[in-house]
C-alpha cells in the first residue's frame, strides 16, 4: 500500500536528496507517494512540521537539538534519525572588507584556512577610530551558520557578542544586503556565496568544512509522536533517502543533480551558480581563486547519514558557550532525544549500509582520512578536525566549553525560552 | 442614532455587507475594545493589495506602518523605530526568520505576530499559536476581518504572556522557599536554634535591612557555609 507523505524543503542546494528521491522515483519504489513543499523560512517550516501540516522536513541540525533542549516553539517534539549532508556553508565578506583585511595583514589572507586575524585587526582599528561596528549576517538563530561564524571569529580573538553586530537575513537576500553595504559579511549555504563571488561583490574567506571538517548541516526532522505512530513509513522514508544519498554522492551524478535542482520547482537559480557547490570544482576560498573541494558537500560517504550523538552534543556545547542553553542542561538526555542512530541503523542495515557501533565519537582527532573499524563493516571516514586544533570529547562537554576564552557568560535565552526550559527540567 | 440599532450581532454573520457598513462595524467594535491611544501596527508585506486591505480595515483606529522591501538590519531598525503593538506578516515571507531572531533575544520585547497563510490544509496551524506564534490566519485576508483578528491575536498573546509570568512567579516563589528552608536548616545545625528561632531571626533581619527574606537567606547560606569551612556552591563559574 502506498503511503502519502508531505515533506518540507528550503530552496538550497542541499535539498538535493529530497529532490532527487522524488525525481528518480525512489520514494515510489519504497512505497511512498511524496509531495514536496517549498518553504521560504525555517520558522514557517518548523511550525508546519510541529502543527502536522507536513510529516517531515529538511531542517537545520541545531533546530532539532534546540527543540530537544526545550528551546523555541514545539519544545521536545522533534527528532532526527538521518543526517542529510555534511559541510556546505561558507563565510563571504564584501570585496571592500577583503581589501582592508589584505592590506592590514597580507600574510594571513593568503594562508588556508584563512583565520580571522586580519579581520580582528580591521575591527580593532575601527574601534580606535570610533567607527560603528561591522555587521555580519547568518540565516537563523539556531543554525550551523551562526555557530560556524562565531567559531571562526572567536578563534581569532573576536568576540561575536560585543565586537560586531549579528543579524539574521534570508539567504536569497544576502547578496543584495552585501552589495548595498547593509552587511559586511555573512555565513550562508550555496548558491549564495558563489553568487557574490561571481558578481564581484564579495570574497569567500573560509568554507564550513575548513572550520569543522564534516560537521552535520541539514537533517531530516520528524515529530516524535509521528515517528512512533508511523514507524514503518519512517523506515521506508529513511531507506529511500539512504539510496538517493549514495547515488548523489557519486561525483559523476552531480551534474545531473545540479540540472534537476536548478529548476523553478526546487532552488530556482541558474545552473551555473549551483553546479560549483555540487561538484566542488573551481571554488574560491581564502586567498585561492580556484580550488577543488570535492568534500564541499558530502551526502553519503564517511557515514554521513548516521546521526552521531557527538554531533548533537557539539551543537549543544556551542549553544551553552553562547548563552543559548543553560549550563546545567542534561547533555546526554538532549542528545539521546534529538538524534536517533538506532532508528537509522534499523532502516539501513538491511540495505547493506555500514553502521557505526557507537553512537558517539571523538571530534577533532583526525586531520586526514581514517578508517572506522568499530562498525558493521569498516567505513572510510573523512577528517573531523577543527580549524584551531581543539578536540571535542563528547563525554566531557563541560571541560570543552570551559576551555574557550571567548564565550558569552550571560544567559541570552529569551524570556519564554527560559521559562520553557525550566518547566521541562522540574 | 439609527446606525446603532443596525449594529446587531447579525451583521457580523456571513451576509454580504457593503464597505461603509463594515467600516461602521469596525469603528463600533473598536470603540468598545480599543484604548485611547491608537494601535500601532507594523505590516511586513510587499503585496500592494494586502497593504491596502489592512490599511482600510484599520484606518479608523490604528496607525499602520509598512515595511516593504526592508530586510535584515533595516527591518529590525524599523521595528525598533515603530515599536509596534502588533506585527502582521505573510507566513511565507523569508523575513520570518529575522523576526524569529527577535523572539530569541533576551532583551527584546516580545510582540504578538499575526501571520497570513494562503494554503489548504493549514487549519492545524492554529496549533502553532500556543507554540509561540500569536495567530495564524487562514484563507488570506479581507478588510473586514483585519480588526477582529488583530484583537484576538493581542488578547491571546496577553493571555499566554500572563500565563508565562504567572508560571515564572510560581517558580521564583518555589526557589525562594527552598533557599529559606536551607538557611533555616544551617542555622539550626550550626547555631543550635529551633526552627522557629531560625525563621524569626531571619525575618527580623529582613525587616531591619529592608531586604527580601530570600536575600537574607542567601546571605545566611554564604556566611554560615563559609564559617563552617565549606563552600555552598554559590560561586558560579
Amino acid at each position: 500500500m502506498t503511503r502519502e507523505l508531505k515533506i518540507g524543503f528550503v530552496p538550497l542546494t542541499d535539498c538535493a536528496t529530497l529532490a532527487m528521491a522524488k525525481e528518480r522515483g525512489t520514494f515510489t519504489s519504497n512505497g511512498l507517494d511524496v509531495t514536496l513543499k517549498r518553504y521560504g523560512s525555517w520558522a514557517a517550516m518548523r511550525d508546519a512540521l510541529g502543527a502536522g501540516a507536513i510529516d517531515a522536513a529538511q531542517m537545520l541540525s541545531p533546530m532539532v537539538v534546540a527543540s530537544a533542549a526545550g528551546i523555541g516553539p514545539f519544545p521536545g517534539e522533534f527528532m532526527s534519525a538521518f543526517t542529510l549532508n555534511l559541510n556546505g556553508n561558507a563565510i563571504t565578506v564584501s570585496s571592500a572588507l577583503f581589501e582592508l583585511m589584505s592590506s592590514r595583514a597580507p600574510e594571513t589572507v593568503l594562508r588556508r584556512p584563512l583565520s580571522a586575524y586580519a579581520l580582528k585587526s580591521v575591527i580593532d582599528q575601527r574601534k580606535d577610530e570610533g567607527k560603528p561596528k561591522l555587521t555580519f549576517a547568518h540565516v537563523y538563530p539556531h543554525s550551523m551558520h551562526a555557530m560556524e561564524l562565531r567559531y571562526w571569529l572567536a578563534a581569532a580573538g573576536i568576540d561575536p557578542t560585543t565586537d560586531i553586530d549579528l543579524v539574521v537575513v534570508p539567504p536569497s537576500l544576502m547578496v543584495d544586503a552585501l552589495a548595498s553595504g547593509q552587511i559586511d559579511g555573512y555565513c550562508v549555504g550555496e548558491p549564495w556565496n558563489n553568487a557574490a563571488v561571481v558578481a564581484g561583490i564579495g570574497r569567500t574567506v573560509i568554507t564550513s568544512g575548513e572550520i569543522w571538517s564534516n560537521g552535520p548541516e541539514k537533517v531530516l526532522a520528524v515529530r516524535k509522536d509521528w515517528a512512533v505512530e508511523n514507524h514503518e513509513t519512517h523506515i521506508s522514508l529513511l531507506r529511500a533517502l539512504s539510496e538517493t544519498s549514495a547515488w548523489i554522492d557519486e561525483m559523476d551524478n552531480r551534474m545531473t543533480v545540479a540540472q534537476a535542482i536548478a529548476s523553478p520547482d526546487y532552488v530556482n537559480a541558474p545552473f551555473d551558480e549551483i553546479v560549483g557547490s555540487l561538484t566542488g570544482k573551481n571554488r574560491q576560498t581564502g586567498g585561492e581563486l580556484r580550488v577543488d573541494m570535492p568534500d564541499f558537500n558530502v551526502f553519503h560517504r564517511y557515514a554521513a547519514n548516521f546521526p552521531w550523538r557527538s554531533h548533537a552534543k557539539w551543537i549543544l556545547s556551542q549553544m551553552i558557550r553562547w548563552g543559548e542553553a543553560l549550563e546545567n542542561v542534561d547533555v546526554d538526555g538532549v542528545a539521546k532525544s534529538a538524534f536517533r542512530p538506532d532508528i537509522y541503523c534499523e532502516a539501513v542495515r538491511p540495505l547493506g549500509v555500514a553502521c557505526p557501533k557507537s553512537d558517539e565519537k571523538m571530534e577533532g582527532t583526525h586531520s586526514h582520512a581514517w578508517l572506522l573499524t568499530e562498525a558493521t563493516r569498516p567505513v572510510a571516514m573523512g577528517p573531523d578536525c577543527f580549524m584551531d586544533g581543539r578536540v571535542f570529547d563528547p563525554s566531557n562537554v563541560d571541560a570543552y566549553v570551559s576551555g574557550f576564552a571567548i564565550r558569552s557568560r550571560q544567559n541570552r535565552l529569551g524570556e519564554s525560552d527560559t521559562i520553557q526550559v525550566s518547566s521541562l527540567s522540574v | 442614532m439609527p446606525m446603532a440599532s443596525e449594529q446587531t450581532p447579525a451583521s457580523s454573520g456571513s451576509s454580504l455587507t457593503s464597505h461603509s457598513d463594515l467600516l461602521t462595524e469596525m469603528q463600533s467594535t473598536a470603540g468598545a475594545t480599543s484604548p485611547v491611544a491608537p494601535l500601532r501596527v507594523l505590516l511586513i508585506d510587499d503585496d500592494p493589495d494586502r497593504i491596502r486591505q489592512v490599511e482600510e480595515g484599520l484606518s479608523a483606529n490604528a496607525v499602520v506602518h509598512t515595511a516593504s522591501r526592508l530586510h535584515g538590519r533595516a527591518l529590525l531598525d524599523q521595528i525598533s523605530n515603530v515599536a509596534p503593538d502588533v506585527i502582521i506578516m505573510d507566513c511565507d515571507s523569508p523575513d520570518r526568520d529575522t523576526i524569529e531572531s527577535l523572539r530569541m533575544v533576551a532583551q527584546s520585547n516580545p510582540k504578538p505576530i499575526v501571520m497570513f497563510v494562503d494554503e489548504e490544509g493549514s487549519e492545524r496551524m492554529n496549533d502553532a499559536i500556543d507554540a509561540g506564534v500569536s495567530a495564524y490566519v487562514i484563507d488570506g485576508l479581507t478588510s473586514r476581518r483585519v480588526r477582529p483578528l488583530i484583537d484576538t491575536a493581542i488578547a491571546r498573546f496577553r493571555q499566554m504572556d500572563g500565563l508565562r509570568n504567572e508560571l515564572r512567579k510560581t517558580k521564583d516563589d518555589l526557589a525562594a522557599r527552598k533557599t529559606i528552608e536551607r538557611a533555616k536548616g544551617l542555622l539550626m545545625q550550626h547555631h543550635g536554634m529551633t526552627e522557629e528561632q531560625a525563621f524569626s531571626s531571619m525575618r527580623t533581619m529582613s525587616q531591619q535591612q529592608g531586604k527580601p527574606l530570600k536575600d537574607v537567606a542567601e546571605n545566611v547560606l554564604t556566611i554560615v557555609g563559609m564559617l563552617a569551612g565549606k563552600t555552598t556552591g554559590m560561586g558560579e563559574l
